[in-house]
């Protein structure tokens, strides 16, 4: 690795850090879809809810990712805001079968967009509505018109439909993640 | 050279000179991506060594710092992820929202790397709380039967922090720390051990068992062993009848392989408090044998026991003295000091002065720390061999002339007080001494002590005028402080010798110019008194001062100020008394001569302040007096009370603490009732305790009026009523809503005349006797059946009336077969109480009889105090 890696990196071929956040409400399955993503032999058999939150690592084809997995519970969404700071990219993180907890999702969604740190550095938000294969579970067009997405024209956001635990839609996200980050990152070095 | 390798060091700290806020700016670096893990550990090294100076961090700059911090987990760095820990660690006190790294330590603690486990699991258990405790309590499990040493380590030493805010859970864990108990790693098998004594400290007869079995099957490591030692030694104290097997654990350790193991067990052994001189032989041997090994500390740590317990087991000690000499000249001064001192004590008369000279060589080469020792000492040798004060006094002179720190000059000054009051036959070379002392004293604390003593002692000596030039030298030259007590102790000297009094007049005279205010009041106040009152108040308020607790005097007249209605004057009679006067110091207790255990009288003032805060005794007024705690139940029982009385002026109240050590119930509205079989004492209001869960402490009040027939002793008659409610013992949820009425009998009650009054020191007694008068005058004989000698009889007398010896006439001399002693108080509502007791042994019988006199200012009471002894 060494020679190699530190010699393609002067290039600018190597695979760059970035920070991304992971946020969204409790249950919806942050640790699950990050688990998910990282290679199979370091993931861990159990997830239980997290408190605070934990750092994972994981890499793309040209991207290493530092994914800060924030804790969704009420007590803990305060703590979300101290990282957009010093991330690049914003995954949210939705539980598509919860249709009771639609209007709270819509308030922190909007937090989260609306956010200063988000809105002036213009970081790309991925959200990812995830449990799509719950019988019963909306679509992602769905989700778009309830959360009044569709009105929402400024900033960088799409949409995915994925399955944590099958890991479907998931590749998808991240190629759209990856593809923003790089061309947000360019944007910022001219 | 020296001042050289001074600066090499100051230059060498680079952490020497860093500025709070600088540091927390530096701290921004955390944001950066990528991390720079070399430049963020050297910054977190800033930010801890700010922190553990002592720094104070804001909220919300600590809670931005540490936010910063948590963003550093994304290294891969070993150190750094290091550092964080402990970062983490320092911040858990002072930042908000510690717990949202809960995750990422559990995350650590649960991984494969065991360099961050460990280190994380004393971070984890730091930062959590104990509703989070519950989430990691499987990894904590885990993590104490860990195979890594260090691991189980770092959670047992962790689980031993957690007792403390959640012994509930930490207590859940006792199988797993059992296991690690048989660890073959030393430190994991220590901590284990002392992890499993907390768990069960609160249950003796666990304790005793583990003790039990710990002692049949060997620990491995020196350091459990050590720790079980004093586990059963603390057994063998609590216990009434200890478990022979115990004692013999503690002696087979003396044949332990380790020195460390055999010295704890000799230590062990002598600080037990009831040993026989054969129990004792083989521990002081194993002393012996350490003060011949090589190693200096084992030396110091041998000689240093031998010092504790020279005076309780003298005979015993002696033996190790031909082992004890040849330290004197050892190398190292603290062991020569420990011998010296040592040998000081045990030694005879007549080796003192050749001890003293060996000392003398190198006194001025030990630390303060030692010298004191020396001091404390020579203390103790004057008051065993009083004759040889002729050799201690130019001693201690010498040594106060020399330089040192201010404890050091208080042991000497505390030391000469000491000698002075003891032996009169030492009180003009050692008030001499004393007197030179302060002509140059930069303390001015010890200054004012020693002005104090010689307005109270010097008048009596044969020449009283020469000491007051050094007096008022200090009126002169010295600070306020001194110049004010200076101005009292010639006030004394005025008071006490007549023939003075126009020379201290004249000086006295002078102080009214000085500079300061509180000198110039003094001044005025003494003179007047001085130059108009009679003799009688002359002795009240320039020799007795005002005894009265300062706290109780402010509440006094605070409440006055607020009542508003100045037509009556303020009575200070009302004021709460203490037995000691404002201006006197409490008496410190050598540390060599072994302390004794007693009783502690509680202070007036903060059972004042509950009391004040109960709104049925609101109106009782101040508290008279307060009375030690008294065990009305086993210190074993299901629920144990303990009683305070409290004197009002007109009423008592009783305080009952109660505790519950069932932990399967829970007692509701508790109060304790009171019954007098001869219908004289009635409860007023009592005050009762709603809710009394496991292994708290609550109190319950009763009232009783001071009844009309004025009687002041009675006995009642105590029972504990309450409910129970059954209650799950482990979580303390009740089980259901039913409870059920119980009753618990107590000891009885008993109120005494003691209850009643105050024991207040006059510091002349004769002049208060004849200022008395001889209206309220009673007398009485008797015979005493109970007591077989004279200090025995005075001590009594004096505490079933509560009042307190005058002028030291309680010390008995020995070999007289007369002796009157000097009683002196003040009874509720403040009239003075005084009494001459003389107690006389018939030589034929050895029987004891004593003649009491009683008198106060007012019939009624000397009536009362009459009654108690009759």
């Amino acid at each position: 690795m060494g020679f190699f890696s530190s010699l393609s990196s002067l290039f600018g071929l190597g695979k760059k850090d970035v920070n991304i956040v992971v946020v969204g409400l409790d249950n919806s399955g942050k640790t699950t879809i990050l688990n998910q993503l990282k290679t199979p032999e370091t993931r861990s058999q159990q997830i239980v809810p997290t408190v605070g939150h934990v750092v994972t690592n994981f890499s793309t084809q040209n991207l290493s990712f530092h994914a800060f997995d924030m804790a969704g519970q009420m007590k803990y969404r305060s703590t979300w805001e101290s990282y957009f700071h010093s991330s690049q990219g914003v995954i949210f993180v939705l539980d598509s079968s919860d249709r009771l907890r639609m209007e709270l999702l819509k308030d922190e969604l909007m937090m989260v967009m609306e956010h200063k740190d988000v809105v002036s550095r213009g970081i790309p938000i991925v959200i990812l509505a995830n449990k799509m294969d719950i019988p019963g579970a909306m679509t992602a067009s769905d989700i778009t018109v309830a959360l009044g997405l569709n009105l929402y024209r400024s900033g960088t956001w799409s949409i995915h439909s994925t399955c944590a635990l099958t890991g479907d839609g998931l590749d998808k996200a991240m190629q759209q993640l990856s593809a923003e980050i790089t061309k947000y990152m360019e944007s910022r070095r001219t | 050279m020296k001042t050289n390798k001074k600066d090499e060091e100051t230059g060498g700290n680079v952490y020497a000179h860093l500025d709070k806020t600088s540091v927390l700016q530096e701290a921004r670096a955390f944001n950066e991506t990528p991390i720079n893990a070399r430049k963020c550990c050297f910054i977190l090294s800033k930010l801890i060594y700010i922190i553990q100076q002592g720094e104070s961090i804001g909220r919300t700059e600590a809670t931005e710092a540490f936010f910063g911090v948590t963003k550093l987990w994304q290294s891969k760095d070993v150190s750094l992820r290091r550092m964080v820990y402990l970062a983490v660690k320092e911040l858990a006190e002072v930042s908000d929202d510690v717990i949202i790294v809960t995750s990422s330590l559990t995350k650590d603690m649960t991984g494969r790397e065991d360099l961050y486990r460990a280190a994380a699991i004393r971070a984890l258990c730091k930062i959590t709380d104990t509703g989070m405790l519950q989430t990691i309590e499987r990894y904590m499990k885990q993590a104490i039967v860990d195979r890594n040493s260090a691991i189980s380590s770092s959670a047992i030493v962790s689980s031993i922090h957690l007792m403390r805010k959640s012994s509930e859970v930490v207590r859940r864990w006792a199988n797993e720390v059992q296991e690690a108990v048989s660890s073959d790693n030393h430190m994991v098998q220590y901590h284990a051990l002392a992890l499993l004594y907390q768990i069960r400290a609160n249950d003796r007869l666990a304790v005793n068992k583990l003790v039990q079995k710990f002692s049949k099957n060997a620990l491995r490591s020196p350091y459990a062993v050590c720790y079980l030692i004093r586990i059963a030694t603390r057994c063998l104290v609590d216990d009434d009848q200890p478990d022979s097997s115990v004692f013999t654990f503690i002696e087979s350790c003396l044949r332990h392989k380790s020195e460390m193991v055999v010295y704890e067990a000799a230590r062990a052994i002598v600080s037990l408090p009831q040993t026989t001189p054969s129990e004792i032989q083989p521990a002081i041997t194993a002393l012996q044998m350490c003060c011949t090994s090589p190693k200096a500390a084992v030396r110091f740590a041998a000689v240093r026991t031998l010092n504790k317990v020279a005076m309780a087991h003298p005979n015993a000690v002696m033996s190790c003295n031909v082992d004890l000499e040849k330290f004197i000249t050892d190398p190292n001064r603290s062991i020569a000091t420990l011998a010296i001192t040592t040998l000081l004590k045990t030694g005879a008369e007549s080796s003192v002065e050749r001890l003293m000279q060996q000392i003398a060589g190198f006194v001025n080469e030990i630390s303060d720390e030692f010298k004191i020792v020396v001091v404390d000492a020579i203390r103790s040798l004057c008051s065993r061999y009083p004759r040889k004060h002729t050799v201690m006094m130019p001693f201690l002179a010498k040594m106060l002339r020399s330089d040192g720190s201010y404890d050091y000059k208080k042991a000497i000054v505390e030391t000469i007080i000491a000698i002075i009051e003891e032996n009169p036959d030492a009180k003009v070379a050692g008030l001499a001494h004393l007197c030179e002392f302060i002509e140059d004293c930069e303390h001015d604390n010890l200054s004012t002590r020693v002005l104090h003593l010689l307005g109270r002692e010097a008048p009596k000596t044969p020449n009283p005028s020469s000491y007051i030039r050094f007096i008022y030298n200090r009126v002169i030259l010295e600070s306020t402080k001194v110049r004010a007590a200076a101005v009292t102790a010639l006030a004394k000297f005025g008071a006490q010798c007549v023939d003075l009094r126009p020379s201290i007049q004249v000086l006295l005279k002078r102080c009214l110019l000085d500079s300061d205010d509180e000198v110039r009041d003094r001044a005025t106040f003494y003179l007047k008194m001085l130059t108009e009152a009679a003799e009688g108040l002359i002795h009240n308020f320039i020799l007795d001062g005002l005894q009265v607790s300062p706290s109780g005097l402010e509440r006094s007249i605070l409440d006055y100020l607020r009542s508003g209605s100045y037509s009556s004057p303020f009575d200070l009679r009302v004021v709460p008394v203490t037995q000691q006067a404002l201006s006197q110091p409490e008496k410190r207790v050598p540390q060599l001569v072994e302390e004794e255990e007693k009783p502690k009288a509680p202070k007036v003032e903060p059972y004042a302040a509950q009391l004040a805060a109960i709104p049925q005794f609101a109106a009782l007024g101040p508290v008279f007096k307060s009375s030690t705690r008294i065990a009305l139940t086993e210190s074993i029982a299901e629920y144990t009370v303990h009683m305070i009385k409290h004197t009002f002026a007109n009423a008592m109240v009783l305080q009952f603490e109660c505790k519950n050590t069932m932990n399967d119930q829970l007692l509701l509205d508790v109060s304790v009732e009171l019954e007098d079989p001869d219908g004289e004492w009635e409860t007023g209001n009592t005050v009762q305790i709603d809710k009394l869960p496991y292994g708290e402490v609550h109190s319950a009040f009763s009232l009783l009026e001071f009844p009309d027939s004025g009687a002041i002793s009675g006995s009642l008659g105590a029972i504990l009523k309450f409910k129970v409610m059954d209650v799950d013992p482990t979580s303390g949820e009740p089980d259901s809503d039913d409870t059920y009425e119980q009753t618990y009998v107590l000891e009885e009650v008993d109120v005494n005349v003691s209850d009643s009054v105050q024991g207040v020191a006059k510091s002349s007694f004769g002049s208060a006797w004849e200022a008395l008068g001889d209206d309220a005058t009673r007398e009485e004989t008797f015979q005493l059946s109970t007591v077989e000698n004279i200090p025995d009889a005075v001590k009594k007398i004096s505490e079933i009336l509560g009042l307190v010896p005058c002028e030291r006439s309680d010390r008995v001399p020995e070999g007289k077969t007369q002796h009157t002693v000097f009683l002196s108080g003040v009874f509720r509502g403040g009239y003075d109480v005084l009494s001459k007791a003389t107690v006389a042994v018939d030589p034929n019988d050895n029987s004891i009889a004593m003649n009491i006199i009683i008198k106060s200012n007012e019939p009624l009471v000397a009536d009362l105090v009459i009654s108690a002894v009759v």
